[in-house]
């Protein structure tokens, strides 16, 4: 409508995202996208919106407007729909957007009737208003914004165990909403901080429960797990039973039942077909051109990425894979897929290929990637690590032009399945190829050997399921101890780089750091979280990851977060883009807070955040940062991470951040180089946490030695107990050069 | 400030709209909305909803016809309506279509053609006061506009 909005490039309406951070006159800026079919209404908000000098996109049509939100992902930061539309009903839109994109949405209606007025609370949505709208009641929306990150972020304290997943999993089964995932994050989140300070409460002081040991969840462990619960019976499964079933040794009933609890979620999920169909779209499209890029990837040597095992979520391998089978249908990943994604990422193997680049490149790009294409994998390189990159929802796999880049990576395999729920990226042995999915563009980011990374967004649980079927599928040997780790992708995808208020990212990832607690892998949405933040359009205005910490920057942060896997692994660190496992980062908002590696706890989160952050900056600027070596070193290096973890979160935003903002000018095309460096450079933050030493300059270049060594590095740092990132999101601007490698 | 005769006639007429009903405090709030950016912002959104009320009582005007029993898409294309007249403030208009709605529910068709007859008048009456303000309005000018004088 607006001349100018048409003129912005990506964002939705003029005001570019320089990626500095939050815009200083917050919550001037504030991206809102308002749906209604009535004209008269339309051009009043819009009018009313602008004056309280936001960033107004308007629709009449509720496709329009879900077409538009994926397209661009990460471009918004909150929704104001009708209820009452011809094409859509309000609610459905709501759902759609609470799956996909996991932003807050206002819904408006004339009808003041209290049974709608509870619908819309059942459904998610933040606020009702009631018509006529004021204008005092327009200058106040951006309070959901913020509220919501908020909660994200706390979610991703909290969750540190699998107590936490699992209540929190209660919490979203209980919540009786089957219909959106927005409204189970929603109950899950106030759950969550309800229930949290009891339930905290006993699981804090129960030592073994912080304690434990992160169970991953492989590939085959998956595997077992889905084939225990199918003997039984979906509805007549139970832990004690399926752990029975199961025989493995170490673990433990209780990890089985947050196990459960996600694959129930997931199942659910799945049962949407819309979901799916969403799911595929979406990514399909935009896989397209990461396929290609993907193809590029060749390059890289997701070996490194293995390496780390820590694996971007942010599936290369989806970008890779040429195929790119969006798996969408949200359904999981038809196992089909995901043995694709083994396979093709049993290349990776080292992780000092391009991991580091691989993470820079989930950074970059959205976290959430996840398209499901399984076998996609490029050419065997990536044989080793297979991301699974699931995108929950909309997540999909998306790899954007930066992507390529990160698609040399070798080895790395990225399965992507974009799951009703979010993106699962699955990172299986040593490539690490994230994705990021940006709007638009993914990146997929290496994954590191046996480390899936499986990103999830709040909507977790179900991710989880999918991720674990992924994973089931997987090569066994991708399945490395650091196991999957699910990247909320819903959130994720949006990381675009944006480190605008990419709620969503951190509702998702909420969900996620639940599960990584507790297992490490799959239950590691914590990277969705990181969509929220960093879901920004990849376009561009790459938030400083910790810039404003819990300010808008959540989506970089998150983004990254999630595109990160856990580094559950300590050998395979090469995926330090993954989450960082640390559940209890409290993040400022960052992003780096929501990157939690589900993975030990190691891992600060900060490096998962950082990782992500680069990642997602790398993403956000339609992948092709062009991360040089240069680049790097104007970053701030990362080796300042300091010891206190919370430092690190933040620095490593910062670096994220500072990549970030490097990559949305950069709109070149990533090459795999860069990307690989990238990724290095998120894992060198995290590892940098660990390991003062790292430096993340060396890893970022598409050395795949370099990265390999990171890699291990950081690996061994995490399970060296790197230590809590704190959440404290402030870049200092730790610069590239600190970390030595 | 002495306020020149139109300047008079206008805060009078707006008065009186808002006196008898016509208008409400919706109003004021496009007002506000109206500056130098948008100095015509008013008039823009009025004569948008009544082209846009215009086919929506169009349309329900056939499903009075063809339709006359199927209520809830009766009620549909009224809470349309009632939408878009709330929000820029057509009390009288807003209210009868209120109770259109109300006929709706008790299945009272009957009710519901008198009720549109009464949303349709009101709907004519509303465009041709609020053509005449506007008309005395532009006669103004642009700044006195975008400042009316309270009403």
């Amino acid at each position: 409508m607006d001349p100018s909005r048409a003129a912005a490039s990506t964002a939705s309406s003029g005001r570019p995202r320089d990626g500095v951070g939050p815009p200083p006159d917050f919550p001037a800026g504030l991206r809102v996208l308002v749906v209604d079919d009535d004209p008269t209404c339309l051009k009043i908000l819009d009018r009313m919106l602008r004056k309280c000098l936001y960033d107004v996109t308007t629709c009449t049509r509720a496709a329009a407007a879900l077409a538009m939100l994926r397209e661009r992902r990460g471009a918004f930061d909150v929704v104001l729909s009708d209820v009452y539309m011809p094409d859509m009903d309000g609610f459905k839109l709501l759902e759609h957007i609470g799956l996909e994109m996991d932003l807050p949405v206002i819904m408006m209606s004339a009808d003041d009737g209290r049974d709608v007025v509870m619908k819309g609370v059942t459904h998610g949505a933040c606020d009702y208003l009631i018509k006529p709208v004021r204008m005092e009641a327009l200058r106040n929306i951006w309070q959901h914004v913020v509220r919501k990150r908020r909660n994200e972020l706390k979610e991703l304290e909290h969750s540190g165990s699998a107590e936490e997943n699992d209540r929190q999993k209660r919490a979203l089964e209980d919540g009786d909403n089957a219909s959106s995932a927005s409204e189970g994050n929603w109950k899950n989140v106030k759950r969550r901080k309800d229930g949290k300070e009891e339930e905290e409460v006993e699981e804090r002081e129960d030592p073994s429960t912080l304690k434990k040991p992160r169970v991953v969840w492989s590939v085959d462990l998956h595997q077992q797990f889905v084939a225990a619960v199918n003997q039984l019976g979906v509805d007549k499964a139970v832990p004690k039973k399926i752990l029975e079933l199961m025989k493995v040794p170490r673990l433990t009933r209780e990890n089985v039942a947050s196990h459960l609890q996600k694959y129930r979620l997931y199942l659910r999920r799945l049962s949407v077909p819309q979901h799916e169909a969403r799911l595929d779209t979406p990514y399909t499209g935009a896989s397209e051109a990461t396929f290609r890029s993907v193809g590029s990837f060749d390059g890289l040597d997701t070996q490194a990425l293995a390496v780390s095992g820590q694996f971007p979520p942010q599936s290369l391998t989806t970008l890779h894979s040429g195929p790119r089978r969006v798996t969408t249908t949200g359904i999981g990943l038809p196992s089909i897929d995901q043995v694709g994604f083994f396979n093709s990422s049993a290349q990776m193997a080292n992780a000092s290929n391009i991991r580091p680049a691989m993470m820079q490149q989930m950074n970059n790009k959205q976290l959430n990637f996840l398209s499901g294409p399984s076998t996609n994998m490029e050419s065997g390189q990536h044989g080793q690590s297979q991301q699974l990159v699931e995108s929950y929802g909309n997540m999909g796999l998306r790899v954007g032009e930066g992507a390529s880049g990160f698609f040399n990576l070798p080895s790395s395999q990225r399965t992507s399945t974009s799951f009703p729920g979010g993106t699962i990226n699955v990172n299986l042995s040593n490539s690490l190829p994230m994705q990021m999915t940006q709007q638009g563009q993914q990146f997929s980011v290496c994954q590191q050997q046996n480390r899936i990374h499986i990103s999830m967004p709040r909507q977790l649980q179900t991710r989880e399921q999918l991720l674990n079927e992924i994973l089931g599928e997987y090569d066994s040997r991708l399945s490395t101890p650091m196991g999957h780790q699910i990247l909320s992708n819903e959130v994720s995808g949006h990381v675009s780089g944006r480190g605008r208020s990419n709620m969503n990212v951190r509702t998702s990832l909420r969900e996620g750091y639940m599960n990584a607690s507790s297992y490490g892998p799959l239950s590691h949405a914590l990277y969705a979280d990181f969509s929220n933040s960093g879901m920004n359009e990849s376009t561009g205005s790459c938030y400083p990851l910790a810039s404003g910490a819990g300010t808008t920057n959540f989506t970089s942060i998150g983004m990254l977060q999630e595109a990160l896997p856990p580094v559950g692994n300590v050998e395979t660190l090469g995926n330090s883009v993954s989450v960082k496992g640390a559940n209890d980062f409290v993040p400022d908002y960052d992003l780096l807070s929501d990157v939690r590696q589900s993975k030990s706890q190691d891992w600060k989160s900060q490096n998962i955040d950082v990782s992500y952050q680069s990642a997602q900056q790398l993403g956000s600027k339609q992948s092709n940062i062009d991360f040089g070596s240069s680049r790097l070193a104007h970053e701030d290096s990362i080796a300042a991470i300091k010891d206190d973890k919370s430092r690190n979160a933040c620095t490593v935003r910062k670096e994220i951040f500072s990549v970030r903002t490097e990559i949305e000018h950069e709109k070149g095309d990533c090459t795999a180089q860069r990307n690989g460096t990238i990724l290095v450079e998120n894992s060198l933050r995290v590892m940098a946490e660990g390991m003062s030493d790292l430096s993340y300059q060396e890893v970022l270049f598409d050395d795949n030695i370099i990265q390999n060594e990171l890699m291990n590095v950081v690996g061994k740092k995490q399970q060296e107990g790197v230590g809590q990132v704190d959440p404290e999101f402030n870049f200092d601007g730790y610069s590239w050069d600190d970390i030595q490698v | 400030m002495e306020y020149s005769s139109l300047q008079r006639q206008v805060a009078y007429m707006k008065k009186r709209l808002f006196d008898q009903g016509y208008l409400d405090e919706q109003f004021y709030q496009l007002e506000e909305l109206q500056d130098e950016a948008n100095p015509n912002f008013v008039e823009e959104v009025v004569t948008l909803f009544f082209r846009d009320s215009s086919r929506l009582m169009a349309n329900i005007e056939q499903a009075l016809e063809k339709c006359p029993q199927d209520f809830h898409r009766l009620d549909s294309f009224m809470h349309q309506l009632k939408g878009s007249t709330s929000s820029i403030g057509a009390l009288r208009v807003k209210n009868e279509c209120t109770q259109f709605r109300e006929y709706c529910d008790e299945g009272n068709l009957d009710g519901c053609q008198r009720s549109f007859q009464k949303v349709k008048r009101e709907h004519a009456v509303l465009k041709q006061k609020l053509k005449a303000y506007f008309q005395l309005l532009r006669q103004i000018g642009p700044t006195e506009r975008a400042t009316p004088p309270g009403g």
